[in-house]
């Protein structure tokens, strides 16, 4: 498998969760990251991973919904050399009736969630296109795909990641700007273990899951790093579920 | 990289073309594979090749459209930790021109094939609670074409088989994914159109701008077949340049 030695990765959200992983096995591959995340203390900490494994690492910390704040601390990372994989993690997600979701909490959601991903395009666009390269691997969900209840404007949001996606990839083709998602089902993060406890999460694996467990942050991040690399030159605008067998759908 | 190292692979029609490429990659990353083919002389020069490629490969060969041969065949490989549907067959036609042989024909290679082949290794998989099966669907069966709708439907079919074996499977950690290639250049592609053909092909329908390579293919089929994939079942993964994108 190619690996992505000399690339050099942005990954958003990365201080926690799946970003961490992610920014963990990119790293792990040889590439070097920039760790965006709006918590310093979180982003430190992964910087500190990614030094670990033995890559340079570069900390951007700013809200991904101020486009501007973005725009400004991506520019401080061209130090570490030009952005060639834009990995779009940063995410936000609130359980709430559709009846009770509040203008403001709509908004944060597509503000981080969409506005987000596309703030991240345009700051690492112009010098993906000038070297007419670029892996672009954005994080919707299977609730996204299916749908789930309480979290209509979630849903929402990763649905509009999907359509972000699919048009990106025809529209930066012809620079050789491959665009891809990856679709996570039941994750095991901290949030999840936090929010469901393992008990929990045993039974809910027991009763719904094909597999019959729950995925790893990492099942996550190896999609993300085969979209990322050469090995996957010819895939773009496409969808990798990794669910453990739920959200078997579309064709 | 993941290594398969330990892992014994068999891909069907691995003689020429795609599967070839699927064989060379899989041993590449350290599979044992078995390479199946109708026509033994091309079976046995894939397996020279990964041989002299430092790979370990074994030939075995029967027709995939009898099903008393696969049975007898595969049934006598021992532990297949991989399989990976590949055979598979194509001639361009309009529907008045598919005879009923024909239609049969391509039905048999692609989806009674593959249904055997699995029906067959299964057993053993169940016992050992895991396994990896990759089937070969098409661009063409996800989207449909002006022409070959036998094969369109054999390919969706293929798609039918995936999901439904991801879900009878699962609870023995037995996992079921696809590739969708588009169009990809092998000998075939060459000997049917002309060097302009394929530019202009690339040039104003591929996105990517460029045909896929059998490794493009290949490269995904090693990716699912690892351990890294084990929390994928179910799915399709299309190969094609940006030409399809559908589903959600």
């Amino acid at each position: 498998m190619a690996g992505l030695e000399g690339r050099i990765a942005l990954v958003t959200g990365a201080g926690t969760g799946m970003g961490r992983s992610h920014a963990e096995v990119l790293a792990e591959r040889g590439a070097d990251i920039v760790v965006q995340d709006i918590v310093e203390d979180a982003a430190l900490e992964t910087a500190e991973l990614v030094r670990t494994a033995g890559r340079r690492a570069h900390v951007a910390v700013c809200d991904i919904a101020d486009g501007v704040a973005l725009a400004a601390v991506i520019g401080e990372a061209a130090a570490l050399g030009p952005i060639d994989v834009l990995v779009n993690n940063a995410g936000i997600h609130a359980l709430t009736p559709f009846e009770e979701i509040a203008e403001a909490e709509f908004d944060r959601i597509f503000a981080v969630n969409v506005a987000g991903t596309f703030n991240a395009m345009r700051a690492v666009l112009p010098g993906m296109k000038d070297r007419r390269r670029g892996a672009i691997v954005n994080v919707a969900s299977t609730s996204g795909q299916i749908g789930t209840p309480g979290d209509t404007h979630y849903c929402a949001s990763k649905g509009a990641v999907l359509g972000l996606t699919k048009a990106w990839a025809k529209e930066f083709a012809a620079w050789s700007i491959r665009v891809n998602a990856v679709s996570p089902g039941p994750i095991a993060t901290e949030m999840t273990v936090r929010n469901r406890g393992w008990e929990g999460i045993r039974e809910r694996a027991e009763k719904e899951i094909p597999l019959r467990r729950y995925g790893l942050p990492r099942d996550v991040s190896y999609a993300v790093a085969y979209l990322a690399g050469d090995g996957a030159g010819f895939v773009t605008g496409q969808v990798i579920p990794i669910a453990g067998g739920l959200a078997i759908v579309g064709i | 990289m993941t290594s398969l190292a330990g892992k014994t692979a068999l891909i069907t029609g691995a003689g020429r073309g795609l599967g070839r490429q699927h064989g060379l990659t899989l041993a590449e990353r350290g599979a044992s594979v078995i390479v199946h083919d109708i026509a033994g002389d091309a079976a046995e020069e894939t397996a020279g090749m990964i041989r002299k490629a430092g790979g370990e490969a074994r030939v075995v060969g029967c027709d995939i459209t009898d099903v008393a041969a696969i049975k007898e065949t595969f049934g006598a490989l021992g532990t297949v930790d991989i399989v990976v549907n590949n055979a598979g067959t194509h001639e361009a036609r309009l529907i008045e021109a598919i005879s009923a042989a024909e239609f049969k024909n391509m039905m048999d290679v692609h989806v009674k094939g593959a249904f055997f082949t699995v029906q067959t290794l299964l057993p053993d998989m169940k016992e050992r609670r895991g396994g990896k099966i990759i089937n070969t669907a098409s661009a063409w069966g996800q989207c449909g074409w002006h022409t070959d709708s036998h094969y369109c439907g054999a390919k969706a079919a293929i798609l039918g088989l995936t999901k439904a074996w991801a879900k009878e499977f699962a609870p023995w950690g037995i996992r079921v994914n696809a590739v969708s290639p588009g169009v990809v250049m092998t000998e075939m592609t060459r000997l049917n159109r002309t060097d302009e053909e394929i530019r202009d092909l690339a040039e104003k329908h591929i996105p990517i701008g460029r045909l896929g390579l059998p490794e493009d293919i290949s490269n995904a089929v090693a990716y699912l077949a690892s351990s890294e994939a084990d929390f994928i079942t179910g799915q399709v993964l299309p190969v094609n340049g940006g030409e399809f994108i559908v589903g959600i």
